[in-house]
């Protein structure tokens, strides 16, 4: 083989390696909009992103947690109860700055438990948000007696309301992508954050409060969870004690889709909106399509699992030929 | 001396008259029911278990103990093994899945404790008593109405409950024999199943409009979904006309009656559930009964008489 050629096969895995689970994400993209004419028209496209907003927002706080070592089960219970609390307020006010702070401020008072729980009483993440799931649900069922509130007037704007032509569930879906992405490659905590999820011994090491970045990390997933529970009412139209059930699995299979490993230290928020997508292009064709309900969990399933399969081997053979330390911090762990 | 024993005797006569009223104070029973639910994180059995719970504060000789199952099997079955444990007196189940709390609901009569199986009913169990609403007759109400608003060579699409859930299963059924099989030009373009729920309802009802110019037609197992498809819907003048059915009766689908924007639904009312519930109860502990099964009515919804059951909800509170 001529040196010549190496070096353009080194490239193409580093570049296949990088960029795989985009690369899954333009074949299937190509593939539905082969199998139905509807696919790619712009209200189709906008309906699946706005379909996707709600768990994508949860998908982000999940890969920042889990790029440092932890995890939030609860988010779907908390998303429950921060959005009806921001539905309550908002028709005891008619405010809607306020119902909007209202909701992020509930998302956060439970992270902050998850936070400490963690943090200070070393429950393992798994333990302890599982306890504020089961609180967080509980509380929403005692607070409206699993009674939906209705009639929620102008609350609705933020699901359903659009600027142009772009859904405002979409604008804050793509706001929660950046600031991801920004906290992750452009602050010391973002880099502190792959640290403590890569080797936490390690990072205490060298300095890093340890505590304050979970703690941290925790917050901003709170603030992350109230938003989405807020659109998700306003989304659709009442206040649901009972929404988001089984939310947590659908955010954890975008992250993991997109990259985000569970040993900690690795994801990018690039590829988490990329599994975003790639579960809401599925979704989206099989229902476009008529696939049966039943058939469609199927296919979902071995479609997952081959994406999974298809990136995991596209990073090995890259970690084989010892490319990996040209990747981006998201991705240094496997080459250390 | 003479002091000392008048002051015993006056102690004794007190102390016989305090056992006295104990005794008949324990003589007015107080019985003791469990109220095992399904999951009050679904909305209607929450609705049932608020109707229960107030109605038997009108009964000042029984109280009530709710259980939440979580839609758990495992869960259900072990809150009615530790009622026959408990010693209540009597045990109403909703079961989250009749066949697998069947064995359980037989171990409550083996134990000789009085039991009432409520939303859905469980079939079979001799001994058992049942309270529940018909769900082939809810969805049937809606589906006859359907037969004559619906035109022809319409476009359907259809949102299900759970596979494997009684009520789910016979309501589809219902729908199916008593009207696509009687309109075989009406054209089912989508049906998916949406777990009850509203969001999931907007999913689908999303994906359907963009694969189909033309939906006459939603077929909702209950009320959530079928609101959930309408707000997919809502403004589009291209489905200004578009019927819609559901059932449940839910305050807000009477407000999208009542808007002219839901065509109808029947009513599951939970309050009369949990009053026809603590009623057969209440004489079965009182001994005017000793087995009953019965169905509370599902009256049909629609724009003409939709007031009477707004009215309902705002005296619940539902509505303010």
């Amino acid at each position: 083989m001529t040196p010549m050629l190496r070096k353009s096969l080194d490239v193409w895995h580093v570049i296949k390696s990088r960029y795989s689970i985009y690369f899954v994400l333009v074949v299937m993209f190509c593939m539905c909009a082969l199998l139905n004419e509807n696919f790619l028209s712009p209200r189709n496209l906008a309906n699946i992103s706005a379909q996707i907003s709600v768990t994508t927002i949860l998908a982000f706080g999940e890969t920042l947690l889990i790029i440092g070592g932890m995890l939030d089960l609860s988010c779907g219970s908390v998303l429950a109860f921060a959005g009806l609390m921001s539905v309550y307020f908002f028709k005891l006010t008619g405010s809607l700055p306020l119902a909007f702070s209202i909701g992020l401020c509930f998302g956060m008072l439970w992270n902050l438990l998850n936070g400490i729980l963690v943090r200070y009483f070393k429950a393992p993440p798994f333990i302890a948000t599982l306890a504020i799931l089961a609180m967080a649900r509980g509380s929403a069922l005692l607070f409206t007696k699993g009674r939906n509130i209705y009639q929620i007037g102008d609350f609705v704007w933020f699901g359903q309301g659009s600027i142009g032509f772009v859904p405002v569930p979409v604008i804050f879906m793509v706001l929660i992508a950046v600031i991801t992405w920004y906290i992750l490659h452009h602050t010391t905590f973002g880099r502190s954050l792959y640290a403590v999820g890569g080797n936490e011994e390690a990072a205490r090491a060298s300095g890093i409060n340890v505590g304050r970045i979970q703690i941290g990390a925790y917050l901003i997933n709170g603030a992350f969870v109230g938003l989405a529970g807020l659109l998700l009412m306003s989304r659709v139209n009442a206040g649901l004690p009972n929404a988001g059930i089984g939310y947590e699995f659908e955010a954890l299979t975008a992250a993991i889709i997109g990259g985000t490993s569970f040993s900690g230290g690795i994801g990018t928020a690039g590829g988490t909106l990329a599994g975003a997508f790639i579960v809401g292009f599925l979704n989206n064709i099989m229902n476009l399509t008529g696939v049966d309900s039943y058939l469609q969990q199927v296919i979902k399933g071995a479609i997952i699992a081959l994406a999974v399969i298809y990136d995991i081997r596209a990073k090995t053979k890259r970690s084989q030929k010892g490319l990996g330390g040209v990747e981006h911090q998201g991705e240094t762990k496997t080459s250390a | 001396m003479n002091s000392f024993f008048k002051n015993i005797k006056g102690k004794c006569l007190v102390a016989a008259a305090a056992c006295l009223m104990t005794a008949s104070f324990a003589q007015a029973q107080n019985y003791k029911i469990a109220f095992i639910a399904r999951a009050q994180a679904d909305s209607f059995a929450a609705w049932l278990a608020n109707g229960i719970e107030e109605e038997v504060a009108k009964y000042p000789d029984l109280s009530v103990d709710i259980m939440d199952s979580q839609a758990d099997d495992m869960k259900e079955n072990a809150f009615i093994e530790n009622a026959i444990a408990n010693n209540y007196d009597l045990i109403i189940v909703q079961p989250n899945n009749g066949e697998a709390q069947r064995p359980y609901i037989e171990n409550v009569v083996k134990a000789g404790i009085p039991v009432i199986i409520t939303n859905p009913r469980v079939k079979g169990i001799e001994g058992a008593s049942t309270v529940d609403a018909d769900p082939y007759e809810q969805a049937a109400v809606n589906a006859r109405l359907a037969l004559e608003q619906v035109p022809q060579n319409a476009n359907a699409v259809v949102l299900l409950g759970p596979a494997g859930n009684m009520h789910a299963d016979m309501r589809h059924e219902s729908w199916k024999k008593e009207f696509f099989d009687k309109r075989p030009d009406v054209k089912i373009v989508g049906e998916q199943i949406a777990h009850w729920n509203k969001d999931e309802a907007m999913r689908y009802m999303e994906d359907w409009v963009q694969a189909n110019d033309k939906i006459d037609v939603i077929v909702a197992m209950n009320d959530n979904m079928c609101a959930g498809a309408l707000e997919v819907v809502k403004g589009n003048p291209k489905f200004a006309n578009i019927l819609s059915y559901g059932v449940d009766g839910t305050a807000e689908a009477v407000l999208l009656i009542k808007d002219g924007k839901m065509t109808a639904t029947s009513l599951q009312n939970a309050y009369d559930l949990a009053a026809k519930n603590i009623s057969v109860a209440h004489d079965i502990l009182t001994g005017k009964a000793k087995q009953v099964d019965t169905d509370i009515d599902c009256p049909l919804i629609t724009k003409d008489n939709v007031d009477q059951y707004i009215e309902i909800h705002k005296k619940a509170g539902a509505i303010q």
